[in-house]
């Protein structure tokens, strides 16, 4: 199995364009969600999302496309060769709600399709690319396919990109699923109950070890293994045993050649809806017993983005490895009874190079990522 | 070079419902869709199959008949069977279809049972729980036409040794009204069932491999897409 480096990142998120402010936001413990003002919420459970400041589409334009458009502008040179892999979960959304409303729109947005070609022809790629879904585990499905077809030599270069919308569309379902948070999302909390949803996207360009030498690249930090399950139980709601879960993360590990005490730190799905956060840390209590290890959620600061979660979630995996830190879970007062000593308001460091990253979604999807520190070639 | 048996075969077309070992009809015709009732797909009561948007029946229906053609269709614990679709419009449909309650009274009247279906993926989910499969499992789509391109993905994971048995296909409904159509596309299902070695009881259709250039082969000779790889497959059954 050939070593899958990740070489580049770019990152669009409510706090901005870029991982500086991202990271700085974070770790000064800062939430990005704020009351919505791009639609009218008076009928919704929650008011409250994070938005990409800034972002604005021209007529007729889905707010997909300078979303993306600032996404990949955050990229260094992808090499001709490179493999496309996208993944949103419902991409230019907002496009059908024009639809639906009778007002005009460009409708190839809203093909699922459409974001893979969008991505190859505005870099000058050859592959006409892919865009998964796996609801909201689809970005982190999309770097273990681009990871898998690095280590089994199918590729050289991929390109995953995740991103999605905050939209009326999604809002109103969650709302009608009585899933939101009135306030911001508190995950892990005992208090919490609901989700605040998030926008944005992450890029990652991976490539194997062999090239990313060869072409100079830095080695940002590693994809080591990965994994998936189903919980075969529920549509929107995770097993309470944390099954699916476990046996992502156990599939994991096996790909890595890694035991559980190998992983150093946790970055979480943590949505902060009752169901996901205590189905997770009864999971986590299965795969690692009593050891308590660092372990966070970003949605407290940055809302549930979706398709897009895992990929953020992985640049910043990278990042706390490179600084051997875990961000604080934003809007955590006091944690759930199986997340003492695991989750904390505060950052927290840790010594190790190997980070497990974890996400779920409707569907009973369950998908796990191992993260490895950079290095020098 | 990649390769898989293929144990099952099952299909809702313009022509009908169908699996491999049942009807040798299959066609990709153009035309509606039939209109699948519970009683098309299961023989037993399914309170769940009735609740589901079309395109989510659509799937389960040619996932089951897949299923049912391999032998996989009962079990009695959960198993490691992945999934894979492929499909240009989605769940579509059933987006336009949930945003109409949404459109009313600012969206106090959305409905909850509508927007659980507006995932592509949630037929998959359906047919984890109906089925008891523990695999991965993600729903692709590109710009184009799949043709073969998730039994591909199928084949991939099967060499990586994710799992090793796959259901894997194709499935659309019609585009919907003022949607752009995507060119090549037939409205329909279309899944079979794919494994890495052959299973004791199993009866194969042949053995389905691709290339390094991305060429697909069925017995070792090429084969261009879905509707030839299933007649072929259709008619190797009928000789042995």
């Amino acid at each position: 199995m050939r070593r899958v480096c990740v070489v580049d990142t770019g990152v669009v998120t409510a706090f901005g364009d870029g991982l500086t402010p991202l990271w700085d936001g974070l770790l000064a413990g800062r939430s990005a969600i704020a009351p919505i003002g791009r639609f009218d919420t008076d009928r919704y459970q929650s008011r409250l999302a994070a938005c990409v400041p800034n972002l604005v589409a021209g007529p007729g334009e889905s707010l997909i496309v300078p979303l993306l458009e600032r996404l990949l502008a955050g990229l260094g040179p992808v090499p001709a060769d490179c493999k496309v892999l996208t993944a949103t979960t419902k991409g230019g959304i907002d496009n059908l709600e024009k639809l639906r409303r009778g007002q005009p729109c460009q409708l190839e947005t809203v093909l699922p399709g459409d974001l893979p070609g969008r991505v190859a022809a505005r870099l000058h790629l050859t592959d006409a690319g892919l865009n998964i879904n796996a609801a909201c585990a689809s970005s982190t499905l999309a770097v273990a396919r681009g990871a898998a077809q690095i280590a089994a030599g199918q590729a050289e270069v991929v390109l995953v990109v995740g991103l999605d919308l905050v939209s009326e569309f999604v809002l109103s379902g969650f709302s009608a699923l009585q899933a939101l948070s009135v306030g911001a999302s508190r995950p892990f909390d005992r208090q919490r109950s609901g989700l605040t949803l998030g926008e944005g996207g992450a890029a990652l360009l991976l490539m194997s070890e062999e090239r990313a030498c060869r072409d100079g690249r830095p080695v940002l930090g590693t994809v080591l293994g990965w994994g998936s399950a189903n919980d075969a139980n529920h549509i929107t709601a995770p097993a309470r045993d944390g099954c699916g879960l476990v046996d992502a993360v156990e599939r994991a590990l096996a790909k890595a050649g890694l035991a559980a005490e190998a992983v150093a730190a946790v970055s979480a799905h943590g949505t902060g809806t009752i169901y996901n956060d205590a189905m997770e840390l009864t999971a986590f209590e299965r795969i690692f017993g009593g050891r308590r290890l660092p372990v966070n959620s970003i949605k407290g600061a940055l809302g549930h983005s979706l398709g897009a979660a895992g990929a953020i979630e992985v640049v910043l995996g990278l990042q706390s490895l490179a600084e051997q830190v875990l961000p604080p879970t934003v809007g955590l007062e006091e944690p759930e009874e199986l997340g003492r000593g695991l989750v904390a308001a505060t950052s927290q460091g840790f010594l190790g190079d190997c980070l497990l990253s974890t996400n779920s979604g409707f569907g009973g999807v369950n998908a796990a990522l191992l993260l490895g520190r950079g290095a020098t070639c | 070079m990649l390769s898989a048996q293929i144990t099952g075969i099952g299909w809702v077309t313009a022509a009908g419902c169908g699996q491999g070992r049942q009807r040798q009809d299959f066609v990709m015709a153009a035309g509606a869709l039939p209109t699948l009732s519970r009683a098309d797909v299961f023989d037993q009561p399914d309170r769940r199959f009735g609740r589901m948007d079309p395109f989510s029946r659509l799937g389960l229906a040619g996932i089951t008949f897949a299923l049912r053609d391999a032998g996989l269709e009962s079990w009695q614990q959960k198993r490691p069977i992945g999934l894979i679709a492929a499909t240009a419009y989605g769940c579509l449909g059933t987006d336009g279809q949930y945003f109409d309650t949404v459109i009313p009274d600012g969206g106090a009247l959305a409905s909850p049972q509508l927007f659980a279906y507006t995932l592509s993926n949630t037929f998959l989910g359906e047919a984890a729980i109906r089925f008891g499969l523990t695999g991965s499992g993600m729903v692709v789509s590109a710009i184009s036409e799949p043709g073969l391109t998730p039994l591909g993905l199928a084949l991939e994971n099967l060499a990586w040794g994710d799992e090793e048995c796959l259901v894997a296909g194709i499935v659309d409904l019609p585009a919907p009204e003022g949607v752009p159509e995507v060119a090549g596309g037939r409205p329909g299902a279309v899944f079979l069932v794919l494994e890495r070695t052959r299973r004791e009881v199993a009866q194969v259709y042949g053995e389905l491999s691709r290339d390094g250039a991305g060429r697909y082969f069925l017995l070792g000779a090429p084969v261009a897409n879905m509707a030839e790889l299933v007649a072929r497959c259709l008619v190797a059954s009928q000789a042995i």
